[in-house]
């Protein structure tokens, strides 16, 4: 059942963020919806489950763009078991906290993303983070945060995660 | 509320934490082995997640033709007269173009040319843009099992629009001719300067390395060179519109406007074969609009 869940979230993440989210981009941004996604499953069901699906999102995500592999698993991968972790550490997860989280998260990415471009000088680098990675990261951030509010109303957070 | 037991225990927690340093050291150890071996499912997996695509942006296109038929007819009728205008324009350059080509076929059966041969080209439509916001690209509904193979050129009647990157299975990734990332061979058409095209941030596309001496100006167009990579020599790439000559520097460089608009294209053509690599396949196909399925 579970498998099937995620498989669903996985096939249905593709063409909402390549065919329907630029429709609702701001400023030609748009939130990355796999980080966020990987990042509730990491919160909601442990840190070997937010890598594992983290890992599927980044890769099957990164067949549907330019961009470099190993970027996209780290990220979400990464996001997904960071935030299994921050679950696990918090007493009280808060959409606040998430947020913040996946704005950071998201802010490193893009620095990385940025570095990585061998061709750019520093103002262009400055460019891509300032009109790119920044945006990102704080539509990410909120994105997760409202996300992660919407399903603590519907599922008893706290008990899940002291159970 | 199923999710909510399933709360990792502690040894899932190193199970997961020995798991990512494992994919860190065998991505940064073996980077070329990790994609090598992921691409053997690419191919699979991008026909089970292009179904969804395709059935999700048909459902949009849809959506987006009964709003542009129906909804957004403001300036319509304004738009119907200048492009009438633009009609009348048009054909006579049509006709003093026929003259110049009649011509061009007697000089180059004088000058006895090769013939050469008219490209192969896929039609694909466009079915979403890249999912990060880090490059400018766009996804196509035709992939390897179409024959499209990453360097192709993808092309509009208008011009140049990228090149392919990547594929899958039943889809592909378009680099645009505006992304900073990508480099196409360009020539002047008046002056017949070379140099490389490339995109920059703001959305538009430069011509780099052009000769000092270069008598270039607004308004020059600049097409293919045809040297290297997937596109034949001609295509239209875009217009010059500013000239940066800096002193002490080894060349010139210019700003263009592409002539596609990359942000609105939805219908494209990926040329398999360029002109000169294409013999039989070539008579296939037609340049002006009947592309092969």
């Amino acid at each position: 059942m579970k498998f099937i869940f995620y498989l669903i979230l996985v096939l249905l993440l593709v063409p909402l963020q390549t065919t329907l989210l630029p429709h609702l981009s701001v400023w030609s941004i748009k939130p990355d919806l796999g980080l966020v996604a990987a990042a509730l499953v990491g919160i909601f069901a442990g840190e070997l489950e937010g890598l594992l699906v983290g890992l599927a999102i980044g890769w099957v995500l990164n067949l549907f763009s330019a961009g470099e592999l190993w970027l996209s698993l780290l990220t979400n991968g990464g996001v997904g078991i960071l935030a299994g972790f921050l679950g696990r550490q918090l007493t009280l997860v808060t959409s606040i906290s998430l947020g913040v989280g996946l704005l950071l998260v998201s802010l490193a990415s893009g620095l990385f993303a940025a570095v990585s471009f061998m061709h750019l000088d520093t103002s262009q680098m400055w460019w891509m983070v300032e009109s790119i990675a920044l945006p990102q990261a704080c539509f990410d951030g909120a994105v997760g945060a409202g996300l992660y509010w919407l399903l603590s109303q519907w599922f008893h957070v706290t008990r899940l995660r002291t159970e | 509320m199923w999710m909510a037991h399933s709360r990792s225990p502690y040894s899932a927690r190193r199970i997961a934490l020995a798991c990512f340093a494992l994919l860190l050291v065998a991505l940064f150890l073996l980077p070329n082995q990790i994609q090598g071996l992921l691409q053997y499912l690419d191919g699979p997996v991008g026909h089970v997640v292009g179904v969804p695509l395709e059935a999700i942006a048909s459902i949009d296109a849809g959506i987006a033709d009964r709003w542009e038929r129906y909804v957004a007819l403001q300036g319509v009728q304004e738009e119907n007269q200048q492009l009438r205008k633009e009609i009348e324009w048009l054909r006579g350059q049509h006709s003093q173009l026929r003259e110049f080509s009649a011509a061009t076929e007697r000089l180059t059966a004088l000058l006895q040319f090769k013939e050469q041969a008219l490209p192969t080209m896929v039609a694909a439509q466009v079915i979403g843009r890249d999912a990060t916001n880090r490059y400018r690209a766009i996804i196509l509904n035709k992939g390897e099992s179409d024959g499209i193979k990453p360097d192709m050129g993808v092309v509009t009647p208008a011009g140049v629009v990228g090149r392919v990157v990547k594929t899958t299975g039943a889809s592909s990734v378009v680099l645009l001719v505006t992304d900073p990332s990508n480099s196409i061979p360009g020539l002047i058409q008046r002056t017949r300067d070379e140099g490389i095209v490339e995109g920059t941030q703001q959305g538009m596309a430069r011509l780099k390395y052009i000769p000092l001496l270069s008598t270039l100006r607004d308004g020059d167009r600049v097409v293919t060179s045809g040297l290297v990579g997937g596109f034949p020599r001609g295509l239209v790439i875009g217009t010059i519109t500013n000239i940066d000559k800096q002193e002490g520097a080894l060349f010139q460089s210019a700003e263009l406007m592409p002539e596609v608009d990359v942000g609105r294209v939805e219908e494209v053509l990926v040329i398999q074969m360029s002109y000169g690599q294409s013999t039989k396949a070539g008579a296939e196909a037609d340049v002006t609009g009947k592309p092969s399925p």
